[in-house]
């Protein structure tokens, strides 16, 4: 099982690590390189 | 001094952990006698850089790429507004092992098994005599970092100049020392943890399953909020909070023994004497962790050098900072020789000493930097039965669960030279009968390569020479010939300086 999985940022387009965890969670992530929140539906591809 | 010498040099050391000088209470002092006897060891950028923007960092990556790790003080950052801050920036401190052993009071070229075996010597006295060592109450005239205390709304971390590092950072980030307290033995832990920047008052906090995560649950187990202090700039009270002493043991007490005088403390600003901080610190934040309480933190670029991802982890809601006037802020570079050195050697000694305590042909134990200071150990033995090497690698596996592939050498190999300890690897492995692997130990999460969250796998890479069949003898010059030809008067050094 991966311990991480890749999202795209639906803000500006850049990608980012999170931990499994968060996976499927009601938590919003939070892009480190334009500090959007979104939720994960949101995001244009999430790679696991 | 070569590790070889370490044998003779160790007892003397029991009695006062090797130390020629005594070791500065002060990063200023610290800094202060670098400039004047190590010029070499310390550089300053006077132009202004902004954190923020990775500039602090670029200029390190431009050093490190040039193979040049000096201690570094940006003279007049940026703080977290784009204004100029008040603070100096002060990093790279732990970046060569010479550095580390001269925070400590040893000669630069003690940094080898000496500055392992010092440190493991000053750990252990902790340990034996905890009264000699413990903490110093001060009174808050005699404590520069109590020159400027703010409280509650007077506390702004934006006036710092913190960093971010690496590009996918999840902001700006603080990485120094977290102090938490024991609520059962009162014993005070520290450890390096990560503070993500959140807002004026407000840090996001990473722990591990450790030591000051089992304080935290023990907090949370009854409903209450946990105190942590994070300590800012006093090299020899970072260089102890490395320490791998058992939970319970007074951390403050092993700073002390470290550092060669007990720690000066002084009552935090938040909940007084009960709960004591640094009085020789640049700067203390604190702040109270509340029980129960996640957000998302991170990414962050961690010391194995790959990225700790974004996660649910806890949150610091600040109290107070207090700092010395004319205070300097510090970062640990993550994920580079700044941490990677910190990792090692406060390992070493306690590793050698215990395998010493049951392979007596051990020689020397060193945890290079190419494994992060941490995953890869190196062991050499003057081996005398088949078994014996293995048994030193299990001592390293079961005593620190850092260490995730034990390389055996021989004797003659010197651990601190990585080229020999892999020439060794090259020449005396067969990968079918030199190789072990073990399943599902506990490694670390940060291990990017590990598939479980906790467990992971161990490798013994057995290079040492089998003793039950003959076996080829590594080529020499001999030793009378080297002696006899004397190289300065064939090659003047001024010639041999130019050669390639």
């Amino acid at each position: 099982m991966p311990r991480i999985f890749w999202v795209t940022c639906p803000d500006c387009g850049k990608r980012f690590t999170c931990h499994v965890e968060l996976r499927h969670a009601q938590w919003r992530l939070r892009c480190p390189y334009c500090e959007h929140e979104f939720r994960q539906e949101d995001s244009p591809r999430i790679d696991d | 001094m070569n590790h070889r010498d370490a044998l003779t040099y160790h007892p003397a050391m029991s009695a006062s952990g090797g130390m020629e000088k005594p070791v500065e209470r002060s990063l200023r002092e610290f800094l202060g006698r670098l400039e004047r006897d190590h010029p070499e060891q310390i550089v300053h950028v006077g132009e202004p850089v902004d954190p923020r923007r990775f500039e602090v960092s670029a200029v390190l990556q431009h050093l490190e790429r040039r193979r040049k790790y000096p201690l570094v003080v940006f003279d007049h950052p940026l703080d977290l507004t784009g204004a100029p801050s008040a603070f100096p920036l002060v990093t790279n401190v732990f970046a060569t092992r010479a550095r580390c052993a001269l925070a400590l009071g040893l000669a630069a070229g003690d940094a080898g098994l000496p500055l392992a075996l010092a440190y493991a010597a000053r750990e252990e006295a902790a340990r034996r005599d905890g009264a000699r060592w413990a903490p110093e109450p001060v009174a808050e005239r005699d404590a520069p970092v109590k020159a400027v205390v703010r409280r509650g709304d007077e506390v702004d971390l934006r006036s710092l100049p913190i960093p971010r590092q690496h590009e996918m950072d999840g902001g700006p980030y603080l990485d120094m020392t977290c102090v938490m307290r024991d609520r059962d033995t009162g014993a005070y832990n520290t450890a390096f943890l990560r503070n993500q920047f959140k807002g004026p008052r407000k840090l996001g906090l990473h722990m591990s399953p450790r030591q000051n995560w089992q304080i935290a649950r023990k907090h949370e187990a009854k409903g209450e909020p946990t105190p942590v202090a994070i300590v800012v700039g006093h090299p020899a009270f970072h260089i102890g909070a490395l320490n791998v002493a058992p939970f319970g043991t007074d951390d403050y007490a092993v700073a002390g023994a470290v550092a060669g005088a007990p720690l000066r403390v002084v009552p935090s600003a938040t909940w007084g004497e009960a709960f004591m901080v640094p009085a020789d610190a640049e700067l203390v934040i604190e702040g109270l962790v509340p029980a129960g309480v996640r957000e998302v933190e991170g990414p962050f670029g961690e010391f194995p050098g790959t990225y700790g991802p974004q996660r649910l982890r806890w949150v610091v809601e600040v109290t107070a900072l207090q700092h010395r006037r004319d205070a300097m802020h510090q970062m640990v570079f993550s994920g580079h020789p700044d941490t990677w050195v910190l990792g090692s050697f406060p390992k070493e000694g306690s590793l050698y000493n215990r395998i010493k305590g049951v392979v007596p042909s051990v020689t020397a134990v060193h945890l290079p930097t190419s494994g992060v200071g941490r995953f890869h150990c190196y062991i050499s033995l003057d081996k005398r039965v088949e078994g014996e090497q293995k048994q030193a690698a299990l001592i390293a596996l079961g005593e620190c669960d850092f260490v995730k592939h034990v390389f055996l050498v021989d004797a003659d190999i010197d651990v601190f030279r990585e080229e020999e300890v892999l020439w060794a690897v090259a020449t005396r492995v067969q990968a079918d009968t030199g190789v072990d692997v073990i399943r599902g130990a506990k490694g670390n999460a940060l291990d990017p390569s590990q598939v479980h969250d906790t467990a992971g796998a161990k490798m013994i890479i057995d290079a040492t020479k089998p003793l039950d069949r003959p076996f080829e003898s590594r080529i020499a010059v001999p030793e009378e010939a080297l002696a006899r030809v004397d190289l300065d008067r064939l090659i003047p050094p001024d010639v041999q300086g130019r050669l390639a």
